[in-house]
């Protein structure tokens, strides 16, 4: 017997400052839209669990992207002719992920990114406040320096393994195994100076000190940092969040790839968290289990009474 | 007397049985097997030589003398640092040597040529971690 999970994977056409990428997504689910940014260098596959929970998928329509030259999603035609090295800009990163929800006609979603994809919901609530419902930053802060360095993608240095491991050590030693295994292969499989080109923004271009006390609070704003993340430590997130209106910081037994080092213990923590965005947008809810159950006791109910009367047939 | 008790905890016989432990490890004699090099492990003022071929330890020495011409890279860390690192579920901020290296932290000071630190990274990983198993 076949088993497959829920997910469905497709390509969209996305425009950014001025070129087309084709860009790979996987979705399930029904309700609140939930876009989820994947960390440095990997892919949208960090997600796989949370694509896969029917507690999640009841109320949110969950879609994870590939940002281009990640994952599925391919480099723009022309990347062979670049003069400098690729490096992913601030503005870049946040108009992309602008016109990925555009590109999906999503009204208002909730945006829940991890590590570089919790660093830039700072840059997305100082520059589009209006465009989303509210923001979840996973191991995000306001600067995280000292990661944009040369060893990463080196010709004389293996870059998967070089990449993949000097990450290994950001996950709690207590998540499980595989799981750290599995986070630790989608790393090794980045393509060449991907990890250290998105770090170009992560601890270069996305310095927010400045600029946090700015963002209006319109926006709620959820931080939660795991106590074994080196990068961006509980104490660094605490700082942001202080200077954040209208956000939340939560400080959990974790690291810093919460969503695929430790699915179990993460569904714990967002919990709450997508309890509450669901409470504040009621109108956008998934349809509750029962009604669901319901509908489909009505459906198969007539069907046994049409079955039992004879099937009507109109003609035209 | 904390860090006393921390020090001694990394003496040579201390080193020693860690060197027989990594020695053991059957997958480190497979993905480690172009890990050849000489690394210092500082451990306060004290520096012990590691010198390993093809994964394997093959000589500690406590303490360097010219006619060691000299080693490839150190990893120097306070005895305190290292006591917390090699724990069985090492504290945040302890549990990594990236980790205790990062300019955010400190506890860990990579010296010498990085090339082959970086190049072997895995294996010294892997390598290091086992000290949680002595």
């Amino acid at each position: 017997m076949n088993t497959h999970d829920p997910i469905v994977g497709r390509y969209v056409y996305v425009e950014c400052e001025g070129k087309t990428y084709r860009t790979y997504y996987e979705e399930n689910g029904e309700g609140i839209p939930l876009v989820c940014l994947h960390t440095a260098g990997t892919d949208g596959r960090e997600y796989r669990h949370q694509l896969c929970d029917s507690d999640i998928t009841a109320n949110f329509r969950v879609i994870a992207f590939d940002l281009p030259w990640h994952g599925k999603s391919i480099p723009p035609a022309d990347f062979y002719l670049m003069e400098d090295e690729y490096k992913l800009t601030t503005k870049f990163y946040s108009d992309f992920i602008v016109n990925f929800c555009r590109a999906l006609d999503l009204k208002k979603p909730v945006v829940m990114g991890q590590s570089m994809g919790g660093n830039v919901c700072l840059a997305l609530a100082l520059r589009y406040e209006n465009e989303f419902s509210a923001l979840i930053a996973l191991e995000g802060c306001d600067h995280s320096p000292g990661w944009w360095i040369d060893p990463l993608h080196h010709p004389h240095i293996h870059g998967g393994e070089v990449v993949a491991t000097s990450v290994f050590g950001l996950m709690s030693p207590e998540s499980p195994d595989e799981s750290r295994w599995e986070t630790w292969w989608y790393y090794a499989q980045g393509g060449p100076g991907i990890f250290k080109g998105d770090l170009y923004f992560y601890s270069v271009d996305s310095d927010f000190r400045d600029q946090v006390q700015k963002i209006s609070g319109k926006l709620p704003i959820y931080f939660l940092t795991g106590e074994y993340d080196f990068a961006c430590t509980p104490e660094m997130t605490q700082r942001t969040a202080e200077k954040v209106r209208n956000s939340e910081c939560i400080i959990f037994s974790g690291g810093h790839f919460p969503t695929s080092e430790d699915p179990a213990k993460f569904k714990t923590v967002i919990t709450p968290v997508l309890n509450k965005i669901v409470q504040n947008d009621p109108e956008r809810r998934g349809q509750p289990a029962a009604a669901r159950a319901a509908n489909l006791v009505e459906l198969r109910t007539m069907r046994a009474s049409e079955r039992s009367a004879g099937r009507r047939v109109v003609e035209l | 007397m904390a860090t006393y008790q921390s020090r001694k905890s990394l003496d040579l016989e201390w080193i020693e049985r860690w060197a027989r432990r990594v020695n053991e490890d059957c997958r480190l004699a497979v993905f480690g097997r172009f890990f050849t090099s000489r690394f210092v492990l500082g451990v306060d003022e004290t520096e012990y030589l590691i010198d390993v071929r093809g994964g394997k330890i093959q000589r500690i020495s406590e303490g360097l003398t010219p006619n060691d011409l000299g080693f490839d890279f150190a990893l120097k860390a306070p005895s305190s640092a290292w006591a917390k690192f090699s724990q069985k579920v090492p504290p945040p901020m302890f549990n990594d040597i990236w980790a205790m290296a990062h300019p955010l932290h400190k506890q860990l000071v990579i010296d010498g040529n990085a090339l082959p630190f970086w190049q072997n990274l895995r294996a010294l990983t892997h390598m290091l971690s086992l000290m949680r198993a002595v």
